[in-house]
Formats: C-alpha cells, structure tokens, sequence
C-alpha cells in the first residue's frame, strides 16, 4: 500500500519542474482574465506612486534649496500638491490592490478545489490511490499554500521588471551612464531570482514534508499503540524515533530557512550596493555639467525606494521550491479528471437499457480477468457469470479470492483487463457514470456518513427524495423511532464519520441510504459482518422485502446470508 | 482513518483559546508557560539588538548621501561645469565606497541576527515536542488520551507555528523598540519640527490599527471558524469519495463546494477589507509623514518657513538627511505590521500546547503513580515452572473518581484458564490493565507468583506476558517488524510457527510482498478479523510468557474467524496461566471457570453494532 502513495506522490512530484506553476497560472489567466489583468495593473499603482513620492520630494527639496539660495521664486505649490496627491495614490492603490489580488485568487482557489474533488472523485474506489489522512490533508493544505502562486510570484515579477526597467528609463533619459545605478538594482534581483529558480532545492522540500509526515504518522502510532507498545516493547524506541523526525525536520528547515533568510538579505544589499554606484555615478555626473543637481536627487531616490517593489521578488522566489511541489501535486490531482471527464462526455455512449424480460441478464461477466497494478498474478482469470432479472446471488469463497474485485468490477469502480462486465447487456465501461449510479447500488460493511445533517446524509442517494419518502426508507432501517426521538429530527446533525450514532446504528443509517433507490442491480458486499446471527437475519428479512424484483450480487461467507440466495458461484472453484 | 484529521470540536476550541486570549488583553510569552529558557530569550532579544543596530547604521549611509549631495549646490548654484576636482573624483568614490561597505556590514549583521533567531526558536521547538513526548510517557497506558491525531497535530503543526513567532516576530518586537526612537532622535538633533511629525504620525498608527484591528479581529476569529469548517468538509467529502461515487452524488458535492468555497471567499474578503484597512492607515501615515517632511524640508530651504529646528537655517544636506531618515522610522512598525499574524497563530499553538500538557497531566493523575511509563525499577526475578499464580486480596481501584473495582478477592492457580465476564462497564478491561501494571490499586494488593505486583519493575514484568487486546494496533512498517517487537530475535521458523498457531498464514501467503508488506495508518489493509489473527501471532511469539490475557478476543468477528482465533489462544496457552475476558457464548459454553464481575456502573450493551 505504501507503495501506492510512493508511485502517487512520484507521478506528482518526482520531477521538480515549475512546470506546475506555469500550468497554474494559465488556468488561472484562462479562468479569469478580466481580473488576473485587473490585479497586475492595480498594481503598478502603489508600486509607481510610492516611487514617484520620493523621487518628487527628492526633486522638490533640491530644487527648493537652489532657488532659497540664489533667492529665485519658485512654483512650490503644484510640486507640494503632486507630493500629497502621491502620497494619497500610494495608500489607496495598496488597498484596492490588495482586495483586488486577493479576491482574484480565492476565486481561483475555489475553483481548484472543485476540479481536484472531480477529479479525485473519477477514480475513487479504484483502489489506485490511497486515500490516507495525511493526504488528504497535504491536499487541502496544498491548495492554500497555491495562493502565492499569483500573489508573491506572478504578481511581484511582473511589477518588478516593468517598474525597476522604468526606473533605468527614466534615468537613462535624464543622462544614460546613470541608469546603470537602478539596472545594477534589477540585476542583482533578477540574478537572486534566478539563482532561487536554478537550485530552488525541491530536495529539501521534500525531506522537510516526508519529516513532518513521519512526525505525524510516528505521534499517531504511538499514542493509538500505547497500550501494545507498553506490552510488547518499544514505547522508548518509538518516542526516539519522534525526536528523530524532528531532527531531521529541524535540518530541512534550517537550509530552507536559511536560504529564505540569505536569498532576502543578498537581494537587499545588491539594491543598497545599486544605491552606492548610483550614488557615485549621479555626483560624477553633476561634477561634470550632465545633469542637475534636482534630478540626480530625484534618481538617487527612486533608486532608494526601489527595494520596495523588488523585495517582494526574492522573499516569494524563496519559496518557490515550496510552491512549485504543492502545484505539481495539485496539478497532477486534476489530470486525472480531464481524462476521464472527456471520456464521459463521449456522446457514443449508449444509454443504459431497461432490463429487458427475454432472459437478457442483468449482469454478466464474459471471460473476465483482473490484475491490480503491480500484483504478481491476476485476482481474478477468466471469469464469467450471470444474474438474471430478479436473481439472488451470492458469490463465495475463502478470504482473497477476489470477491471484493468482482464486486468493484460490477459496480464499474474497477475496469477489467480483459473480457467484459455487462450491465443490461451495455459493456459497463461505456454506460454513463450518471445512468451507471442510478441502475446500480452497492450496500457495503461501513457505509460513509457525512458531516451534514440526516436528510442530507440520506439524499445522497437520492436528491429528490420528499420528507416522506426519507421516513419510509428510516423505518425500513428501523432508524425511525431513534431519529424521531432527535429534537431537530432529520435536522440533526452528524459528527464527523457518523459520530453520535452507534456503530449499529450508522450502519443502518447506510442501509436506508440505500432503500432511497431503485436499482436494478443490488451489490451487497459482506452487508451482515460483524453482526450476529439474529440481527444478520433482520437485516436480511428487511432487504429482500424492499428489493422487489432487483437482482441481487451478495458477497458473503456465513450462512445466514448465503441460505437466502437462489443459486452460489464459488469463485474457488475456478 | 479519520482519527488523524483536525475535527471540528478541535477547531472551535483553537477559536475559543483565541476568544479567551482577545479578552485578557496583551498575552505575551511569559504568561503562557515560559516556553523560553533564559539562554533562548537572550539569544532572540541580542538578535532584534543586531538587527536594530544593522538598521541603525542607515543613519550614518544618510548622512554620507547627504554630506555628498550638498557639496555639489555651491557648485550647481553657479550654474556653470565646475572643475573635476571641485569636491574630487576622491571623495565620490570614498563616499560611495563608504556607503557600500556599511552596506555590506548591514547584510553581514542581518544574516547574523536571523540565524541566531531561527537557531534559537528551532531549539525551543525541538524542546516542546520532547516536553510533549516526556508528558505523554508519564501517562498511564491506560489512561484516556484525547484522539491519537489531535496529539499528532500538536506535535506537528502547533509546535511548528511557533516558529515564525519566535525567530521572526520577536526580534521584529526589539526593533520596533529601538529603532523608530533612534531615528526619532537623530532627526530631533536637527529639526524638533520634523521629529515632532514623526512623533504626531508614528504613534497614532498603533491607536489607528488596534480601533480597526479589534473588529478586524472578530471577524476573523469567525473565519477561521469558517475555515477549519470547509476544510473540514472537504476533507469529510474526500474520505467519502468513494459512497458519493456510488450513489451518483459527486456533481451535487461539487456544487456543495463550491458554494462553501464562494461563501468562504466572500466572508474572508469582509475580514479581509477591514485587515487591510490597518495595513493602509500604516501606509497612510507613513506616505504622508514623508510628504509632510518633504514639503516641510522645501519650505524651509525657499525660507517661506522659519521655525521647526533648533538654531539658524536649514541646510540642504540636513534637509536631505531628514527626507532619508523618513521612510526608515516607519520601516519597523510595518514590519511589525506584517509579522503580527505569527504572533497570534503563535500564542494560540502555545495556549493550545500548554492545554494538552494539562489534559494529559490530568490523565496521569486519573490513573495514580501508574507505571511512569518509560522508567524502570523494582525488582526482576526469575519465576519457576511454566503458569503462574495470580492471588487478588481485597483489590480497589478507582476510576476518574468512581470505583471500579471494590475489595476484588481470587485467586488463580498457575495453569488455570480463566473466563472473566460481567456487562460492559464491570471492571474486565480494568483487571486486564491492573494485570499488565497500567492500574496500581488503590488498597490492596496482587501476588503474582507469589510477588507483590507492585516490587515488580513493570517493563520486565510485561515482558512476561502476553496480552492480546480488543483492538490490537498495528503500526506502521512491514508486518515482519509489527510482529518481532515481541521476540526480536526469533528466527523465521518460529515466526512461521507463530503464524500457523494464529491461523494466519494464509492470510500472509496472500498479501503481496507476504511478511515484508508494508501496513498503514490503523492496520491499513488488514481487515479487524486479520489484524487481530497477527496481534494472536504477535502474542504468540513470546514463547516465555507466564500469563496471557485477552481482552474480548473475538468481539465482532465471525463465528469461523473468532473460531480461529480461540484455537490459537487456547494451544498458546496450553501450560500457562490464561485469563479471558468475554461475552462470547461459544467461549463461555467451554468447561473453564467463570469469575463474574459485578457491575459498578451499568450500561446497556449495544444492540446490532460491532
């Protein structure tokens, strides 16, 4: 199983390409331009009047200097106004900048989330992907972290280069060796960007996210294991082995921590080493006659105040090896369900038939043979089967044989190497996923309960369901008189993973789940475990008086689910 | 699975700790446990001094610029290309060169400075996990713990956020002691006017954002409520993936997040909008404090304004001084701005943290002076013969306050197999873990073998039992490793024979990689029935065991897998000393004897579930 989540992680993540990055920010360009464009010019607001302030005030003070000396008048008026109006400007367009960016990348954010739940969703079951704790939540966490795609790398890059090359411009205008002052400014950023880009480190990344994973999954084995630690030994390796993570959490995080820390101070001296070379190259200048005093103030300033715009550059760029993993995971999330989504949308797709009364079976195996990724030998070789209309029945054969496969290639969550499973007679690879649901329903052990209320829990199998009709199923599960007792009724809400229910209770709560649809096909995966022999039997009693005429595919190994069956295909047998 | 995940009662309480913490004002460190030790402290306040001083040294790159700059008005003012050497290619070049080398001191100084503060608060880090770890040995196995991911998450991530607060946030608290003041009085040396703007606009900020920050505050205290809820949610949805795949309800989920995730973003933009309003009163102040000195500077040098320094006229260079100085009086306090985040994510993670500390020292003293986990003592002996006597005279042991187990008397002859029985909530787990020293008894005493329980030094007294409980954990890693813990030098035959007593061997011979399968999180991959026939087997390793205890061996099994596993036990426990605890008829229907436990607390048994 580790093995599944090594080859996940290896798909989304083994190259450390931006390649991620770039895929991110089109989507996010395509998924709203207006506003993507909108945030960058916003922008260029603060960026620009923050400069021109000083550059202004730099000018006025000088220009104020020569005329008080030389006793000459002088418009002070417009230039003091034009310092406050920037001064206002510059407060202004942070703000609108900063609702502006921000809302454009939650936008975005939440439209992430929703490809990475579809696509996550196209495969489910499949037994592919494992779907542990851990991540699940380096997914969530992953998509927060994404915001800095657009905000700390896009966004600052973009302003960076058109402001700092505006700056050498506008002082190459004013007499051209001086531009070499704000060009040695944008260099040095451009060469810590570079430099941050080039060995940007994934490596580290990585070891800091496998620490922080071995941290937790280390905390939790021994907290859930304590008692079987204490016993058998290992209490004291266990907690050293958890010292260990943090250790080598503790070096990642130094070189990823120190670099942030170097790569920032490095870009901040390269703009105070551009302010000495300005510096000098200005006074050279005025020494020789080829530019006034005022304006080489004015550019010394702006030189100044240009750490300002580039700073951002570097403290985002530093992160990029952060960053860049999180959108190549997230990136690689959602491949899959543009995949699958193209296939589900292919209009030669035949609508799933009505099961016809002349004998077609419901369900039929025809020669089918499985083998999961990776396993030695197929699960499953050369199988086939029907269930006829109306048919019970019940697959059995020891603990392995792959009955649990044959119930995920029915209900169409596993696709057969070879041979064909069909539904009605439609290869049930091509029926569509919607049509597939509504003809098949499986009742497993455990059923997954959500964090919502009762009457959403319910819905789930079947939006359209009245109150009444919730009641009904409720009281096929025997759940009605419990949920009644609720003050909220079906109102009341569910903890996370069906907390406040019982175990037996949740399982019931499964079961009228499932008496909200109308199948033609009832997959009924060891339904009874872990239940005693008389509540298996009223479980049973209670299906197969709601099933009607659905055929049934049972999954079972006691005999109290196996006499109710009409015929049993031993998969041992083969 | 989902014992791992941040649930929502966890997430209300880190909201509640950040309610408690806005109502009693200015938490700092010191209140909240003194996570610092002197030498650390020390070491964070000398990397805010370093800082400061590096950010000190603008002063005197101001006036180098300054100086240079001004020598060149004679020259302007005559309008005409002055002699090369008027103020000297020399003195350009030194004082360029004189900028640049305390430029490159400032970086010298700040790298220092962020080293000494990260190095620092990854010590402190590295501490609170081992104080967690100490806390959590020092808890009784048996003690109630709250849920293995919760502690997870604190010795993950809440330690980790209290990171930034450390190595960023607090040297950021020194500067902003130093360095406005600093600034503040170099410019006061020459104009009382420019200090006193600085002086009006610097101090105003902090009114400014704390009137905007305090309803900032409570709407995002409402958002991270509303955070951890879609996150939450999403995670809950995930998990589930599979169910709402089945039932066709994926689309339907997609809208469901969709629209927590608009509802999100538009109640994080309302907090967002008002947060942001702090950060523009800031820059409000300090744009305008700069126009304000600018205009002040210009008026002055055109003699349209005469007061606001101290003796004579402004100068040009003083006034360039004071225009450099500006933006660096403000630099701290937005940086401050910036950095104040980490202190509550912080202070909140070390709140959080202090609360866990208590709860599991709360759990220590439910079960008094339990075996203090790790640490050994008392005696070790070697026991005669192959069972062991197990004698209880007049045995109490409370509970969290309420007796469990009062004035227990038996005694249980080496060999003898004994059933324990009596309804849920009678004391059996109880027995087992006073058994296995996880309890000590609150009057009265256990002989084993003829020893007092309580002389035993329990970790070599464990290691002579054998326990296999009701819901056996198997940790990470390969299954071989899960099972030598028991025996780790047994040799591949007598793990085979192990296997074969608890009628797993099948069952590895199918997995794929058979002994060396890795399993995950709860014993990914092994269904309860098979995790419980390798913790038989893991059981069965320890060949030397005296005594063996199961806890309700064969609770929601089937008849054929809890068949299985009683066979196991039973040629495990040939010629040792076996105690049994259970309901399960099939058990009870074999000719052992029965001790029957009375029932303190009644509770009704559960009617269908597992």
């Amino acid at each position: 199983m580790r093995d599944r989540v090594r080859t996940m992680a290896a798909e989304a993540s083994s190259t450390s390409s931006i390649q991620g990055l770039r895929t991110l920010l089109f989507w996010q360009m395509k998924f709203h331009p207006r506003a993507f464009v909108a945030g960058i010019l916003i922008s260029f607001v603060p960026a620009v009047a923050g400069l021109a302030l000083l550059g202004v005030a730099g000018w006025f003070i000088t220009a104020t200097a020569l005329a008080g000396v030389a006793a000459v008048a002088m418009n002070v008026f417009t230039p003091s106004a034009v310092i406050r109006g920037l001064a206002l400007a510059r407060t202004g367009g942070r703000y609108g900048e900063r609702l502006i960016t921000h809302d454009a990348t939650f936008r975005f954010l939440t439209d992430l989330r929703c490809r990475i739940f579809s696509a996550q969703a196209q495969s489910a079951g499949d037994g592919r992907v494992w779907r542990s704790a851990g991540l699940l939540g380096r997914l969530t966490s992953d998509i927060a972290a994404l915001d800095g795609v657009y905000l700390r790398l896009a966004v600052p890059t973009v302003i960076a280069v058109f402001v700092g090359l505006g700056v050498a411009v506008f002082s190459f205008w004013q007499t051209p060796v001086v531009a070499l002052g704000p060009f040695l400014a944008l260099i040095s950023t451009a060469t810590v960007a570079t430099v941050l880009v080039r060995r940007r480190r994934t490596k580290f990344a990585r070891r800091q996210e496998v620490a922080q994973e071995a941290l937790r999954v280390r905390t939790v084995d021994l907290v859930a294991g304590r008692r079987d630690l204490a016993v058998y030994g290992g209490l004291a390796v266990r907690a050293d082995a958890i010292l260990q993570a943090d250790k080598r959490l503790q070096e990642a995080e130094a070189v990823l921590n120190g670099k942030t820390a170097t790569a920032v101070a490095v870009a901040g001296f390269g703009a105070q080493a551009a302010v000495a070379f300005t510096l000098g190259l200005a006074c050279w200048q005025v020494a020789q006659g080829l530019l006034s005093l005022p304006m080489a103030t004015a550019v010394l300033l702006l030189v100044l105040g240009l750490p300002d715009v580039l700073n951002g550059v570097a403290s985002g760029y530093a992160r990029i090896g952060t960053i860049s993993r999180a959108a190549n995971r997230a990136v690689a999330g959602t491949a899959r369900a543009a995949k699958s989504a193209a296939l589900m949308k292919d209009p030669k797709r035949p609508a799933v038939r009505a099961p016809s009364p002349q004998g077609t079976p419901v369900l039929a195996f025809r020669h089918v043979t499985f083998r999961y990724p990776g396993a030695e030998r197929a699960v499953l070789a050369d199988v086939s089967l029907d269930v006829q209309p109306g048919e019970w029945l019940c697959i059995v054969g020891p603990s392995g044989c792959g009955k649990t496969t044959v119930s995920a290639l029915a209900s169409g969550l596993l696709s057969a190497d070879d041979g064909e499973v069909l539904l009605n007679g439609s290869p049930v690879d091509l029926i569509a996923e919607g049509a597939l649901r509504s003809r098949i329903t499986v009742i497993g052990q455990r059923p997954a309960l959500f964090h919502d209320t009762i009457a959403a829990n319910l819905r789930i199998a079947n939006p359209d369901a009245s109150e009444a009709d919730l009641w009904q199923a409720l009281q096929a599960a025997s759940l009605d008189e419990r949920i009644a007792r609720q003050d909220t009724g079906l109102e009341t809400i569910l903890g996370e993973g069906g907390l406040g229910l019982s175990g037996g209770e949740q399982r019931r709560l499964g079961l009228a789940r499932a008496y909200l649809t109308r199948p033609d096909l009832f997959i009924l995966d060891e339904m009874t475990e872990g239940l005693d022999h008389d509540t298996a039997q009223l479980v049973l009693q209670r299906f197969a008086a709601f099933r009607g005429d659905a055929a049934v595919l049972m999954i079972a190994h006691k005999s109290v689910d196996i006499d109710w069956a009409h015929r049993t295909f031993d998969l041992s047998q083969l | 699975m989902h014992k791992a995940l941040p649930t929502e009662p966890e997430g209300l309480a880190a909201t509640r700790a950040q309610n408690r913490k806005g109502s009693s004002d200015p938490v700092d460190v010191k209140t909240t446990g003194e996570p610092l030790l002197p030498t650390e402290r020390k070491a964070l306040r000398r990397a805010g001094h370093i800082l400061s001083f590096a950010d000190i040294l603008w002063i005197a790159q101001a006036a180098i610029v300054a100086a240079l700059v001004s020598a060149f008005v004679p020259a302007a003012l005559t309008d005409a290309p002055s002699a090369f050497d008027e103020p000297g290619i020399m003195i350009i070049v030194a004082a360029a060169g004189g900028f640049f080398a305390l430029a490159f001191l400032r970086l010298r100084l700040t790298l220092r400075s962020q080293k000494m503060a990260l190095k620092a608060a990854q010590s402190v880090k590295s501490r609170l996990r081992g104080k967690l770890l100490d806390a959590f040995s020092a808890t009784s196995p048996a003690a109630h713990l709250p849920a293995s991911g919760e502690i997870a998450a604190h010795m993950g991530e809440q330690i980790d956020a209290v990171g930034p607060y450390l190595s960023n946030f607090f040297p950021q608290k020194v500067r902003l002691s130093i360095v406005p003041l600093a600034i503040l009085i170099a410019m006061g040396c020459i104009s009382w006017l420019a200090a006193l703007i600085l002086l009006m606009t610097g101090p105003i900020i902090p009114v400014f954002m704390a009137l905007i920050g305090l309803r900032a505050k409570s709407a995002s205290l409402a958002q991270q409520h509303e955070l951890t809820r879609m996150s939450g949610m999403v995670m809950d949805r995930l998990r589930g993936l599979e169910t709402l795949r089945l039932f066709g309800a994926v689309e339907s989920s997609r809208q469901e997040i969709e629209a927590v995730g608009t509802q999100f973003r538009k109640g994080t933009m309302k907090v967002l909008r008002i947060a942001f309003l702090s950060s523009t009163v800031l820059e409000l102040f300090s744009a305008l404090g700069i126009a304000f000195i600018a205009v002040f500077v210009g008026f002055s040098l055109l003699g349209d304004v005469s007061t606001g320094i101290w003796v004579g006229e402004l100068t040009f260079g003083a006034g360039l001084f004071l225009l450099l100085l500006a933006p660096e009086f403000y630099a701290p306090l937005r940086a401050y701005a910036a950095a104040y985040h980490e202190r509550s994510s912080g202070l909140a993670a070390l709140e959080s943290l202090q609360g866990l500390d208590q709860r599991l020292c709360g759990a220590a003293e439910v079960t008094p002076h339990s075996g203090k986990g790790r640490t050994t003592g008392g005696q070790t002996v070697s026991f005669a013969g192959s069972g062991l006597s197990i004698e209880m005279e007049d045995v109490s042991v409370r509970l969290g306050g309420h007796p469990v187990l009062e004035q227990t008397c038996d005694t249980i002859v080496a060999g003898e197999k004994v059933l324990l029985v009596g309804q849920s909530g009678a004391g059996k787990t109880t027995l087992i873990d006073l058994l296995l020293g996880f309890h000590r008894p609150e009057s009265g005493r256990v002989l084993v073998g003829g020893l007092d329980l309580e002389t035993l030094d329990k970790d070599w007294w464990r290691g002579h039992v054998a326990w296999l409980g009701q819901a056996p954990v198997l940790a990470h890693g390969s299954l071989r490793s899960n099972l030598l813990v028991a025996r780790p030098n047994a040799s591949e035959a007598e793990v085979l024979a192990a296997l074969d007593l608890a009628g797993a061997r099948a069952l590895v011979a199918r997995l794929p990689r058979g002994l060396d399968t890795r399993i995950g999180e709860n014993g990914f991959g092994l269904s309860i029935g098979e995790q419980r026939r390798v913790a038989l087997a893991r059981a069965a390793l320890r060949r030397d065991a005296l005594l063996i205890l199961a806890d309700e061996p064969t609770a929601g099994l089937d008849r054929e897998t809890a068949d299985l596993v009683i066979d196991g036990l039973l040629s495990l426990a040939r010629d040792k000393t076996l105690l049994i605890a259970t309901h399960d008829e099939a058990l009870l229907a074999r000719n052992f004897r029965q001790i029957k436990m009375r029932s303190g607390t009644t509770k009704a048994p559960e009617d269908i579930s597992a």
